[in-house]
This record gives C-alpha cells, sequence and structure tokens, in this order.
C-alpha cells in the first residue's frame, strides 16, 4: 500500500533536513543540558530534603520531558516552513497519500525525541545515573518519552497548521513550558509542593509521564504509574492528532 | 478526447475576489496551448484548480477525461505541474529532491535512477546533481523544480511561467526541450509573458483578462484578426504627452480615414490601419498642420503583442514583472 511507503519517503525527507541542519537537533537539547549539569548541582540540597537521595537522579525524568516538550513544538514550525515555500502544495500536486505528510512528520518527530532522550540518558549515566531497570527500563523510557513527544507534536502542528506562523507556535510553546514544567512533578517531589500546587501537579499530564519514568529509574517497574501514564499520553495524543488533521483537512482541501 | 475541457468555470475566493469568472475553454490532446493574460487574470487560479489544488466555485473540468474532483487521484497521476514560484526542497540535493518525486509518484529503483540520471542531463544540472539545491543560482532552482514535474512523465504538463526569471539562454533551453516533450506527444498548458515564443510554438492560445477569456485561436488567427498594421506615434512631450496634447493628437487622427483603431499604450499613440505604411505621410502632414511635435513614428507588422494590447489594453513587459516580482519575494521573506 502506498501509504506506508510514501510515509517512508516522507520521514527520510524530514531525516535528511535533520541531519543536514544538526543546529534544530541540538537547539532543543541545549537547555537540558544545562539542567542536567548545572540547575541539578545548584538544587542538590533538595535530595537531603527528599530523604537523602541524588537530586540528579531524582531530576532526569523530568528533564528528559521537558527536552521532548519543547522540541515538539519544532513540529509545527516545520510545517509552517513547507506551507510557505508551497511545497506542501507541491506534494498534494502528486498522487502521494494525504495521511502520509502527517506520518512521515510524525514519525520523524518520534525519531528525533527518541534520538535526544538517548543522548540525555548518556549523559546522565556519566553522571551517575543509572536506572534500577538496566536496559529494559532504558527501552521503556525512551519509548514512553517518544510516545509523549508524539502526543505534543500534535497541538504544535495543529496550531501551524492553524496560524501559518511560526512565530506564533514558538511563543505559545515558550509561554506553556515552564508553568507545565514547574507545576508538575518534573524537578520536584510533591511532598515539597505547596498544597495548590500539588493538586495542579496531581492534573498535570507531565506530572504522569514523569512519575513513570522516574519510578524506572529509581524504584523498578511499577506498573501501574507506568500504565496510568500512557493512558494520560494516549487521551492528550488522540485530542492533539484529532486537531491536527482537523486543521490539515483544511488546509488540503 | 480533449487533455483539458473547461466549462463555465468559476472561482471566487473565500474574500469575494472573483478570480475566475465562467470561462470555457479546450485544450486538445498533444496541444501546446498557451494561456495568456496580465497580472491578476486569474491564470494561477485556474492552473490550480485543473491540477487538483484548489476546489472550484462552479462550473466543470475535465482533465484527460477524468472529472477534477472527483477522478482528483487519477488526474494527479496524468499530469505534471509547475507552480509560479519556485519550489523545491533547499536541504535536500538536486538529485534527492527528484527521487523523492518520483518515490511519491510510485516510481522505484533502477527506473527512477535512470529517469533521474536523464533529466539531470536534460536540464543541465548533471555537474550540481549532488550539491544541496540552496546553493543553485535562481535559473538551476527553476530548472530543477522543471524536471521535477516531468519525472513520471506526465501526458499533460500545467507550467505557470516556467521560464520568468531565467536568462535569455536557459530560456531559449527550456522553450526548445518543451518544444522536444510536445513532439513527443505531452500536452502542454502554459502562462508565460514571452510572446514570441508563444507566437512561435503554442498551437493556439487564450487570452483571459479579470477572469474572462476576451480572446483565443490560434497565433495566426488572432494576429490576422487585427486586420491592420500597426502605427506608434511617440510626441515629443515625453514619450506620451500631457493628457490635453494626445487628446488633441488623437482628434487629428480621428479626423484620417483608414484608421480602424486608436489605443492608448505607455508607449504613446498606437494606430492600427490597413496598409499602414501608406498612412504616414498623411498622418506626419496632419501633425504638423496641427502644430504637434512628433518624436517618432513607426510602422509594424501586428504581432501577438498587438493581440494582447488590443484585448486587455495593457502590454505585456517581461523584464518589468522579472522585477517586481524578485523584490515581492525578497520582502516576503523578510517578513
Ligand atoms: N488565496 C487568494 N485569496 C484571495 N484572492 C486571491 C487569492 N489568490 C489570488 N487571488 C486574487 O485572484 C485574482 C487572480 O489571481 P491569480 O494569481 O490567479 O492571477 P494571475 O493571472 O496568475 O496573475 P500573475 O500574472 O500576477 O501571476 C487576483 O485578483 C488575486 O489577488
Ligand atoms: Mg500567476
Amino acid at each position: 500500500m502506498s501509504l506506508a511507503s510514501d510515509s517512508y519517503y516522507m520521514f527520510l525527507r524530514w531525516m535528511k533536513k535533520l541531519v543536514r541542519n544538526p543546529i534544530l537537533l541540538f537547539f532543543s537539547l541545549f537547555q537540558p543540558i544545562i539542567f542536567l549539569v548545572l540547575f541539578t548541582q545548584l538544587f542538590s540540597s533538595f535530595g537531603l530534603l527528599l530523604g537523602g537521595i541524588n537530586y540528579t537522579i531524582f531530576a532526569t525524568a523530568g528533564i528528559v520531558l521537558q527536552n521532548a516538550f519543547s522540541s515538539a513544538f519544532q513540529s509545527g514550525t516545520a510545517v509552517v516552513d513547507d506551507i510557505k515555500s508551497g511545497f506542501l502544495t507541491k506534494m498534494l500536486a502528486t498522487p502521494a497519500s494525504r495521511a502520509s505528510i502527517l506520518l512521515g512528520r510524525l514519525l520523524s518527530d518520534a525519531f528525533r525525541v527518541f534520538a535526544q532522550s538517548l543522548i540525555i540518558l548518556v549523559l546522565a549515566y556519566g553522571l551517575g545515573v543509572f536506572p534500577v531497570t538496566g536496559f529494559i527500563g532504558y527501552v521503556l523510557i525512551l519509548f514512553t518519552v517518544a510516545f509523549f513527544g508524539l502526543a505534543w507534536s500534535g497541538i504544535s502542528l495543529a496550531l501551524g497548521l492553524r496560524t501559518k506562523s511560526a512565530e506564533t507556535v514558538f511563543g505559545i510553546a515558550g509561554t506553556l513550558t515552564f508553568p507545565l514544567l514547574f507545576m508538575s512533578t518534573a524537578l520536584m517531589d510533591k511532598r515539597l509542593m505547596p498544597e495548590w500546587m500539588k493538586s495542579v501537579s496531581a492534573y498535570n499530564p507531565i506530572s504522569f509521564a514523569v512519575n513513570a519514568i522516574r519510578d524506572l529509574i529509581m524504584i523498578g517497574y511499577n506498573w501501574n504509574s507506568f500504565l496510568l501514564s500512557f493512558g494520560v499520553i494516549s487521551l492528550i495524543a488522540i485530542l492533539t492528532m484529532g486537531a491536527t488533521i482537523y486543521e490539515f483537512r483544511k488546509v488540503v482541501s | 478526447m480533449p487533455a483539458v475541457q473547461v466549462e463555465n468555470l468559476v472561482k471566487t475566493y473565500g474574500d469575494g475576489t472573483q478570480a475566475v469568472k465562467g470561462i470555457s475553454f479546450k485544450v486538445d490532446d498533444g496541444e501546446f496551448f498557451g494561456f495568456l493574460g496580465p497580472n491578476g487574470a486569474g491564470k494561477s487560479t485556474t492552473i490550480k484548480i485543473l491540477t487538483t489544488l484548489l476546489r472550484k466555485t462552479s462550473g466543470s473540468a475535465n482533465v484527460a477525461g477524468l472529472e477534477i474532483e472527483h477522478d482528483a487521484q487519477k488526474v494527479r497521476k496524468l499530469i505534471g505541474v509547475q507552480m509560479q514560484d519556485t519550489v523545491i526542497d533547499e536541504d535536500l540535493t538536486g538529485r534527492e529532491n527528484l527521487e523523492l518525486q518520483g518515490h511519491l509518484q510510485q516510481m522505484h529503483g533502477e527506473e527512477l535512477k535512470e529517469r533521474v540520471n536523464e533529466l539531470l542531463k536534460v536540464v543541465d544540472l548533471g555537474d550540481a546533481a549532488d550539491k544541496r539545491s540552496a546553493y543553485y543560482s535562481g535559473g538551476m532552482k527553476k530548472r530543477l523544480d522543471l524536471a521535477s514535474t516531468l519525472v513520471h512523465r506526465p501526458k499533460i504538463l500545467f507550467l505557470d511561467e516556467p521560464t520568468t526569471g531565467l536568462d535569455p539562454q536557459s530560456r531559449a533551453q527550456v522553450w526548445s526541450y518543451l518544444k522536444g516533450l510536445n513532439q513527443t506527444g505531452m500536452t502542454i498548458f502554459i502562462t508565460t509573458q514571452y510572446l514570441e515564443e508563444v507566437d512561435r510554438l503554442c498551437r493556439r492560445l487564450a487570452i483571459l483578462d479579470h477572469g474572462e477569456i476576451v480572446a483565443q485561436g490560434s497565433p495566426s488567427e488572432l494576429k490576422s484578426e487585427i486586420g491592420a498594421d500597426r502605427i506608434t506615434l511617440a510626441l515629443e512631450n515625453g514619450n506620451t504627452g500631457t493628457g490635453s496634447l494626445k487628446d488633441k493628437a488623437k482628434q487629428v487622427l480621428g479626423g484620417l480615414g483608414g484608421i480602424t483603431e486608436i489605443v492608448d499604450s505607455d508607449e504613446g499613440i498606437v494606430v492600427y490601419a490597413k496598409n499602414g505604411g501608406f498612412l504616414v505621410p498623411d498622418i506626419v502632414r496632419a501633425f504638423d498642420t496641427a502644430e504637434i511635435k512628433l518624436s517618432s513614428i513607426g510602422v509594424s507588422s501586428p504581432t501577438l503583442d498587438d493581440v494582447f494590447l488590443k484585448h486587455t489594453g495593457r502590454r505585456i513587459r517581461p523584464e518589468e514583472i522579472d522585477k517586481s516580482r524578485a523584490s515581492g519575494m525578497f520582502g516576503r521573506r523578510r517578513r
């Protein structure tokens, strides 16, 4: 079927573009690396408040997800570029399956987040973060992050398709990132949060994904938190993909 | 079966702009068809509709015998389209651009490889094939764009100003290549500002103005419709003369016999007359008497330029259009 092969070639195109613009790959990595190296040192004493744990180990899950979050917003700007340059139109003039245009992009998003997360985890390993679940833990972490990244790509794609403005996508991304991150368990245990934030973070989708990954790193297999996070991410994915498909249809017809 | 058949085609954009107002025309299989018109006439809009990229508001349109909206997917396999603004992926090499286009047209393997090599040679990009197309010159990009519409050997090729922005040499190359394609049986539907080439290569053409077709036929039919020679008069005062001087001149001309039409143009006053050569002495004498100074007067047999001027009241000037486009594009980039 042509959907599979079309998506593959669309994916390949994005991969080539990514490799040829390494800055795109590392741009969003910069911030998490600063967090991993500097922020965790600055706040290392939080580890004592949390019962004498290593804060770097605690924060790794949050940092990996933060990267997935900001990386996802590149997707929308890439699509805006294709709309503005007319390349989207050029693809639409071929019999290529319409769905493959989105699918190829999403696959490349997942791949990019996967690669970036791997880099962060390797760096974290160098700083003494060894997941207790070992190799399988790594695999599960990477898949969770990639899935999480996909769900957020959906928002940025929908925004890009709707506003056709890279600045808007970036603006909204920048506005959302820190509030969502700080009102989650990404960088702080909920026991140390003020009451109101505790309740907000309990519903923050980032918290669910963070908890699942943190458990894999610090505790072991906690299938409850793992399945819960997949449920929450799936829900987000359905919403954001729905919005993306809706906006894409409007652009395409 | 005609390659393109359009009846009462209407396109009204969301903002109320009536870009195409009920046009009808037919392009025969294997024809080289010119689609001309001043800026904003609706040429690109029509091409977008015929290539399934834009929905029509009403009317009917068939391409290769297929209803364009019902059979859009089949139409896309049979056509190639080059849009007005050059579109290539600048992160990819020339070869990769062509291969991607081939893949999306379901071509793979050796067949595609060979086809791409052949096309790269044809558009003279053999040496730059594996260079990132971001580093191509404007003309190279345009040629790559053209090649990318040909990978799957379309039966009908839609070209929206394929040679605008090319230097004269590349332009001649592209036209001769298009001629070759047409000789192999490919139908070509082209919009362009280059009327000489249209005259030489197009079997038939249509002129669009304000969303309506104002003339169609073969170049020779349209030229003979004018049925007169063209006399261009430039007045001494600047090249057009002030309003009142021009009016006075027209009045004088109106008093002369044998003139079929008087048209204002950027270059002065254009007069159409049978056997124009004989009229020149009369005009000179009449102007002398009226004390209107002429800076030049010239006679020529009608060209497509005259056809265009007669039907649209405007003249095509490729160079100026190139310049305004180029600056427009620059402006857009900077935003
Ligand atoms: N997306 C759009 N929305 C609203 N109006 C549009 C849109 N695209 C084109 N138009 C308008 O429709 C008319 C026809 O435009 P079109 O691009 O088809 O002209 P054209 O003949 O190709 O002109 P040119 O020679 O400058 O390329 C113009 O008045 C233009 O402003
Ligand atoms: Mg146009």
